[in-house]
């Protein structure tokens, strides 16, 4: 499969210390691919980098490829528009904005090709809370209403790729469950998605290949299957007495 | 004391306070930038005004692009040098940048224009609408009338439309933005030439009220500082209500007691005003 996403040697640091260190990682066409790992291990670093997006000011270096062109010196707001969409952790909407002005602010591209396109009425059909709640401010939301609204604008922006952090972060056990299944119908639907995920159980029953990530490295890889049974996932995540 | 025609006065101050202080507002408030050298911009506005009509010839409505673009460039060219800070919301710096930045546009100005006082003549400020005892003059009329179009065009475009949205959205968080594929740098050069070109415009219709002076910029607009924060930073009604407050206290107060001490006394209410609504009059 070709990869639609891919980066290679990307390394991420932080004034002296490293937070991601030569990583190489492709999301292929209509695959979903897994970044767990522990807290600090430099998931979301990885998806920033990625993205070229930080709240911080790392200093990245590595390649990154989107549908085989460079993103090298492409910014944050312009790897968006060419469909590398991010949903970060923790907000993912404008607070002050109403749902509908958070669903309006995006604007899907002239040219689609390549691109995964879904309508408003689409977004609104998948998330039909989002409809009732189209004139309620998002800092007026729920947890569940806010994960809902940042999946459904990115979704609006026509995607390429679709990373997701930590999506289940301050949701009930179920809802991330019927979130993390949602996802994997979109994905069932050829779109390529990238999710980091702390609940790592969860995870492993979605997406097709898992990254293991520990300080910044790549220390494990493989299909979810495989590593379902590696030992370092079983000991640190899923428990040993589950085997 | 002519209580109608204070009437009038108070509303004809609070127009040119509310003319001068809308860019401030936009700026302040849908996106939390600051910019100390307004007063100086709102200066520069005048003298362009007076330069294009004294030295190049030009009508008084001829002259009013000619500064609403030069001061709009030169906005344009001060986000430009001050980007970062911008991106980074970091007020302490772009402050001190601003201010700064003011103190050379004043120098300059002086350097250009010289430091004798100038009118800016208007046709409009001749003339005078009379109704039985009361009066006010074209220019009067036309403040408030700017004022009026201006605030209705601006909360429309920020409530109301998806370019108001994205400078909301920049304002809460510029980041954020950049995740929407909006270019938060390319909106903080829209409102920063916004507030340069509205507050040179508000220059070419208040100033034909009074002379004008290089150094006239923080004293002119000391008042419209007090409105912004007044009415609630970012409030557009907000900063509408503060200057009818303001103007019609600065009015009647001048005609009771004294002119002489208007800008002390309403400093005083202003303080009163914000010990007990610390938020000003939009909090909530």
């Amino acid at each position: 499969m070709t990869a639609v996403l891919a980066c290679r040697g990307l390394t991420a640091r932080y004034g002296g210390s490293t937070a991601l260190s030569d990583v190489t990682l492709e999301v292929p066409a209509g695959a979903m691919v897994g970044v767990v790992g522990a807290n600090g291990a430099g998931k979301s670093t990885l998806v920033n980098a990625l993205a070229g997006w930080s709240r911080g000011r790392p200093d990245i270096s590595g390649e990154v490829r989107l549908g085989g062109a460079t993103l090298d010196g492409v910014s944050a707001h312009e790897r968006a528009r060419r469909g590398l969409v991010l949903v970060p952790e923790g907000k993912g909407i404008f607070h002050e904005l109403t749902v509908e002005e958070n669903l309006a602010l995006v604007r899907a591209p002239e040219d689609s090709a390549g691109r995964h396109v879904f309508d408003r009425d689409e977004v609104l059909g998948l998330f039909p809370r989002l409809g009732e709640r189209l004139r309620h401010r998002g800092g007026a939301l729920s947890g569940g209403e806010r994960q809902m609204l940042a999946l459904g604008r990115a979704l609006l922006a026509a995607p390429r790729v679709l990373m997701l952090d930590e999506p289940s972060i301050g949701l009930a056990p179920r809802l991330v469950l019927d979130l993390l299944v949602s996802v994997r119908g979109l994905v069932d639907r050829g779109l390529p998605v990238l999710l980091v995920e702390q609940n790592v159980r969860a995870a492993l029953e979605v997406v097709d290949r898992v990254f293991l990530l520990e300080r910044g490295r790549v220390v494990g890889q493989g299909t979810a299957a495989a590593m379902r049974d590696d030992p370092r996932i079983v000991e640190a995540y899923l428990g040993a007495l589950v085997r | 004391m002519n209580v109608g025609q204070q009437l009038i006065n108070g509303l004809v101050l609070a127009s040119g306070y509310a003319c001068v202080a809308i860019g401030w507002t936009v700026l302040l408030g849908a996106a939390r930038l600051v910019n100390f050298a307004h007063g100086q911009l709102y200066m520069l506005g005048a003298f362009v005004a007076w330069a294009a009509m004294d030295r190049a010839g030009l009508s008084y409505w001829a002259s009013i692009p000619v500064a609403v673009v030069a001061v709009g460039l030169l906005g344009a060219a001060m986000q430009r040098l001050m980007g970062r800070l911008m991106l980074e919301h970091n007020l302490t710096s772009l402050m001190i940048v601003t201010l700064g930045f003011g103190y050379v546009v004043q120098g300059g100005a002086a350097r250009i224009f010289g430091g004798e006082p100038h009118q800016l003549q208007s046709p409009l400020a001749r003339g005078s609408i009379r109704m039985g005892e009361l009066w006010l003059s074209g220019q009067d009329l036309l403040v408030f009338a700017v004022t009026a179009i201006l605030f209705t065009l601006v909360w429309f475009a920020l409530e109301r439309t998806r370019v108001g949205a994205t400078v909301r959205a920049v304002a809460e968080d510029p980041k954020l933005a950049q995740l929407f594929g909006i270019d938060a740098s390319l909106v903080y050069l829209g409102v920063f030439v916004f507030e340069s070109a509205t507050v040179a415009f508000a220059a070419t219709v208040v100033a034909p009220h009074s002379p004008i002076l290089t150094s006239m910029g923080f004293d002119e607009v000391i008042l419209t500082f007090v409105v912004v924060v007044l009415g609630g930073v970012g409030s557009v009604l907000g900063t509408l209500v503060a200057s009818l407050g303001l103007g019609l206290f600065t009015a009647f107060f001048g005609a009771l007691v004294s002119p002489a001490y208007t800008t002390a006394a309403a400093f005083a209410v202003v303080l009163a005003v914000l010990v007990l609504r610390p938020g000003g009059f939009a909090a909530k």
